[in-house]
């Protein structure tokens, strides 16, 4: 029977890999390579991910190729050395068919994304080398439907949920978003780097205490209407499915706050235990 | 059900970068032998690609979505039979950068694109000539013009769907060299307030070719509304399951192109936040804001070849001849 030992929220950004980082990437980076320390000595056998940046827009992308390797040059970031890189992920591969086959036996349209010289998304790459350095954890990814209601997210999570405890896998589950959006339209230094609204910064720090407390009905019914004033990454999407993935929401650890590039940008987890059932 | 993805207000923050490069403002004024001879709006949805089936595109189709690649067709034709420019200048909606707007000064760029929302339609080699001296121009007219901006010099950056899809279409030889830019999704891909920094590109994309001797036609690779549906048809290319999203949204596009048949490009600018506010149009990417700015918003009839939708998106193939339409080119320079 698996388990579900960890559920998190990183933000996808590349700057939190930088030679020369802001305080806040410094920082976030530093608690998701710990959260992902903590995960992998809880036993973590496999890493459970939904990206943003993997956005698509009809029904929803399973990663199913076996072994993902290449060069990663983002699109935006290229003139830095954060901006290329080489990676090598291993499939989970059981893990994501069971995860697509939940979705599809839910009702959902699934595609089995399996192709040579497919474009790996920032955030699934920048969490594998945060959580998993070493790259030891084979990753079943998902990508995030632009369209996707958050009850659909919901049910995605349980769907995810279903095909762990399913398998003899020991999972940490994490969803890649950033929070407010409002980047800072001009090259900055990284000491230069803040939150670029106040507005959107008292928005996330509000969000964060309501996840902090564990009111997650609070996060939730609020999530709209932080998405629309605060320019939220994919509507924060990320929370439904998190609590799908996590039955019921308990407090969450805030393990880091900052800014990237005048986004908002956090560190979340959640202790399965604590969360409740799957 | 239709859906509307994209509706996250601007940032405040927006320019910063508002020093003229001293370049270009030394250049400004000089000779302005170059000239546009047509705007082109190329839609660039993947579909268009698959269903011609071409040797450089992987998945195979059956076809489908005919009226807008006849279009293309007769486009094709006028481009290599008459215009026969020396480069095309494109902006594309899915080179998506979150901070300044890039131009691609890569020589030749190529490779192997795999497109991350249609890979069962869209896995292309790619390669193309890009006019250096135009691209470097374009980027410092852009700085000038108090816009951020960035010289793209990667080779490894993947080239964006939208650019190579309307590239094909126009022109599948390849023979053309290209200036490719960027959408600066930041301030533009969610609302429409930034379109104003795209019309002040298209402003710097004119003075840059006006100063390149060369000839050039435009290309704004977008469709038009842009709510469309949540699951795909199998095949693909099934026309009985294609139609517009909603009456309403069709009526909209139609409404633009009448207005665009006319030439009434004022009246269309006028309208545009409202045609985003109501379809997703995909235009809120600003390529033709920027296109038509780039051409001072001719008040000449825009020749509609074909409208169709694309998994219920609008779209439409429509031509701005600046010359060689007996209109000659008074539209140029103001």
């Amino acid at each position: 029977m698996g388990e579900i030992v960890g559920i998190g929220l990183i933000p996808g950004l590349p700057h939190l890999l930088a030679r020369d980082p802001a305080p806040s990437w410094e920082q976030l980076a530093g608690a998701a390579r710990e959260m992902g320390e903590e995960w992998r000595a809880a036993g973590a056998e496999a890493l459970m991910v939904m990206s943003t940046q993997w956005f698509t827009v009809l029904g929803h992308n399973f990663q199913a190729r076996p072994q993902l390797r290449g060069t990663y040059v983002d699109e935006n970031w290229y003139a830095y050395d954060y901006g290329t890189f080489d990676y090598e992920i291993e499939t989970a591969d059981a893990l994501v068919r069971g995860w697509g086959g939940e979705a599809a036996a839910d009702g959902f349209q699934v595609h089995m994304t399996d192709y040579e010289g497919f474009p790996i998304d920032t955030g699934s790459l920048v969490a594998q080398r945060l959580l998993d350095p070493q790259r030891n954890l084979p990753m079943a990814i998902m990508s995030c439907n632009l369209y996707a209601a958050a009850g659909d997210m919901e049910r995605l999570g349980h769907a995810g949920a279903r095909a762990a405890a399913g398998l003899d896998l020991k999972v940490a589950c994490v969803a890649v978003s950033g929070l407010s959006g409002g980047w800072t339209n001009r090259w900055i230094e990284p000491r230069e780097d803040e939150v670029s609204s106040p507005a959107h910064d008292a928005w996330n720090r509000r969000m964060l205490e309501w996840l902090e407390a564990g009111d997650s009905a609070t996060a939730l019914a609020e999530r709209e209407r932080y998405s629309e004033e605060s320019e939220v990454d994919s509507q924060l999407r990320a929370l439904p499915l998190i609590e799908g993935w996590a039955g019921t929401l308990g407090p969450a650890q805030i393990r880091s706050y900052g800014p990237v590039w005048g986004t908002g940008a956090a560190v979340v987890s959640w202790n399965k235990q604590q969360g409740g059932s799957s | 059900m239709p859906h509307q993805v994209f509706r996250v207000p601007t940032p405040q923050q927006r320019f910063s970068e508002r020093e003229p490069a001293p370049a270009a403002v030394e250049r400004r004024g000089g000779g302005s032998s170059g000239e546009i001879l047509a705007g082109f709006l190329a839609p660039h949805p993947p579909h268009l690609v698959y269903a011609e089936n071409p040797p450089a595109n992987e998945p195979r189709s059956e076809g489908g979505w005919e009226v807008l690649r006849w279009a293309y067709q007769d486009i094709r034709r006028k481009i290599r039979e008459e215009l026969r420019p020396d480069v095309i200048v494109i902006h594309a909606p899915h080179w998506i950068t979150m901070i300044g707007h890039h131009v691609n000064c890569v020589p030749n760029p190529r490779g192997f694109s795999v497109e991350p929302i249609f890979p069962d339609l869209l896995r292309f080699h790619y390669d193309f000539k890009t006019d250096v001296p135009l691209a470097e121009a374009v980027y410092e007219e852009a700085v000038s013009e108090g816009l951020v901006a960035r010289r793209m010099d990667h080779p490894g950056v993947r080239i964006d769907y939208a650019t190579i899809g309307s590239l094909y279409l126009l022109n599948p030889e390849g023979d053309i060299p290209v200036v490719s830019l960027s959408c600066n999704n930041n301030p533009y891909f969610y609302t429409h307030e930034g379109l104003d920094d795209m019309e002040r590109l298209g402003t710097a994309t004119r003075r840059a070719i006006e100063r390149s001797g060369k000839r050039v036609i435009l290309a704004a690779s977008n469709s038009l509304s842009h709510i469309h549906f949540d699951e795909t048809p199998n095949p693909p290319e099934d026309m009985s399951k294609e139609h517009p999203m909603t009456f309403d949204a069709y009526r909209w596009d139609i409404r633009m192109l009448e207005l665009l048949r006319r030439g009434r490009t004022r009246e269309v600018r006028e309208l545009i936040p409202e045609y985003i506010e109501a379809t997703a149009a995909e235009i809120k990417g600003g390529a033709l804001s920027w296109m038509l700015s780039a051409m001072e918003w001719p008040e000449i009839p825009a020749r509609v070849l074909g409208y169709q939708t694309v998994i219920g998106t609008g779209n439409a193939v429509a031509e701005w001849p600046l010359v060689g339409n007996g209109n000659g080119s008074a539209y140029l320079g103001g």
